[in-house]
């Protein structure tokens, strides 16, 4: 049987529609983010993390979410990383604003999760700068950079692969798959990022 | 009874709580960093305030309802900021949901909506509306006796106070500063919680002077 992708919800209710009830429902499982603990990490091929993520509380996941990284697992982070929840997280940048273009998004390596994006789309939504990301994760030496903020070229979006086959995306930003419904190319990168943790072994 | 207030605060774990508690303008005003994990009795024990920072997941808060509860009844004063339910776990709380207008002030001109209710509250010796102005995600029925200091004409209060004699001061509002100044976003969130914070630190003040001052009378 297939593995499914586990969504740690830390908020009220089912989860976003997107993956509760929308076009991912059959792939995702949404799972209370306290419940951690206690899930059998191994039945799931990709951990999703939101924005939301309670650091503290993931901080004391550690060692459990490097083992499954480090046994084959996919995870996705999003957000400002605050603490060092994983070893390959340091803490957060804010880039330093001066105009619009420090918020500029650029793209770096491709990667099929980015194909066909126009990163206007990503700068811009609605001619207002900022949404994507205001910031950096700082990268961990061996990442590969997606995509970057300000003239600096601060990576935003990087992918760790580690040797056992692990893969590791962080977002320095909201969640990643916000754009879902956007009206422009930027609503390709959620369905690409779900059909690449499908593939993996 | 010492002369300083003393203001707890919960803590969800996010990045944006973190930021908002580890801004050096703002660490002062959080005598007391509770986990929002770790709340019960004993953390919130000996403080004037307990503020429940915007974007704490209700469903935690649901399971301490009765704490709230005998936190306003021993006459404490509970800050609840915005997008946590608090009709979910609080009486006396009820909120009308409102779509979120995130784009109002793309167009030139444009009213937000918002009026101060009360331009003589001290709380607005701290701020303006243009600090308590970016977006709502909902506003709240007036409950009796409660006071409005910010609202929507015709669709209710984003932010007001209740003052229960005896048995506590509420003060609830739909806005989320945390959010928006923890991500960087948002000048007018920083500009609120500025004001905020520095406003309900005085108020505190202010309710345990007339105490001291009568115990002095007493002696």
């Amino acid at each position: 049987m297939t593995k499914k992708i586990a969504y740690f919800k830390n908020w009220i209710g089912n989860g976003p529609a997107l993956f509760a009830s929308g076009p991912f429902r059959d792939r995702v499982s949404v799972i209370p983010l306290h419940d951690l603990e206690k899930t059998d990490l191994s039945c799931y091929r990709a951990l999703l993390f939101s924005s939301n993520l309670d650091q503290r509380y993931a901080f004391t996941q550690r060692d459990r979410l490097e083992a499954y990284l480090e046994a084959g697992g996919q995870i996705v982070c999003n957000g400002h990383v605050v603490r060092s929840f994983l070893r390959f997280l340091r803490p957060y940048e804010v880039a330093p604003y001066q105009n619009v273009e420090t918020l500029r998004i650029h793209p770096a390596t491709p990667h099929p999760i980015f194909a066909g994006v126009d990163y206007e789309d990503l700068t811009f939504r609605r001619g207002v700068a900022g949404f994507y990301s205001r910031g950096s994760n700082p990268a961990p030496e061996g990442a590969e950079v997606l995509s970057t903020i300000s003239p600096q070229r601060l990576p935003v979006d990087w992918l760790l692969n580690l040797p056992g086959g692990g893969r590791l995306l962080v977002h320095s930003g909201n969640d990643i798959w916000m754009h879902a419904n956007d009206n422009n190319s930027a609503s390709r990168i959620t369905p690409q990022l779900m059909d690449w943790l499908q593939e993996a072994a | 009874m010492s002369a300083q207030p003393l203001i707890a605060v919960l803590d969800n774990g996010t990045y944006f709580h973190h930021r908002t508690l580890h801004t050096p303008e703002f660490a002062p005003y959080f005598n007391r960093v509770i986990y929002a994990r770790e709340l019960d009795a004993a953390a919130v024990a000996g403080c004037d305030a307990l503020i429940v920072l915007d974007r704490t997941n209700p469903e935690l808060l649901i399971a301490h309802r009765q704490l709230f509860a005998d936190f306003l009844a021993a006459d404490k004063t509970l800050v609840v900021l915005g997008e946590s339910n608090p009709e979910l776990w609080l009486d006396g709380v009820e909120s009308i949901p409102c779509p979120t207008n995130f784009w109002w002030w793309l167009t030139p001109g444009a009213d937000s909506g918002l009026r101060l209710a009360a331009p003589e509250h001290p709380l607005f010796r701290h701020m303006t509306l243009a600090d308590a102005t970016w977006h709502q995600h909902a506003t709240f029925r007036l409950p009796p006796g409660a006071r409005s200091l910010v609202e929507i004409a015709d669709a209710g209060s984003i932010l007001y106070e209740e003052i229960r004699p005896g048995a506590g001061r509420l003060i609830v509002t739909s806005l989320d500063p945390a959010y928006h100044h923890g991500s960087y976003f948002m000048p007018a969130t920083t500009r609120f919680l500025r004001g905020f914070l520095s406003w309900l630190r005085e108020s505190l003040s202010l309710q345990r002077a007339p105490a001291a001052g009568m115990e002095n009378v007493a002696a």
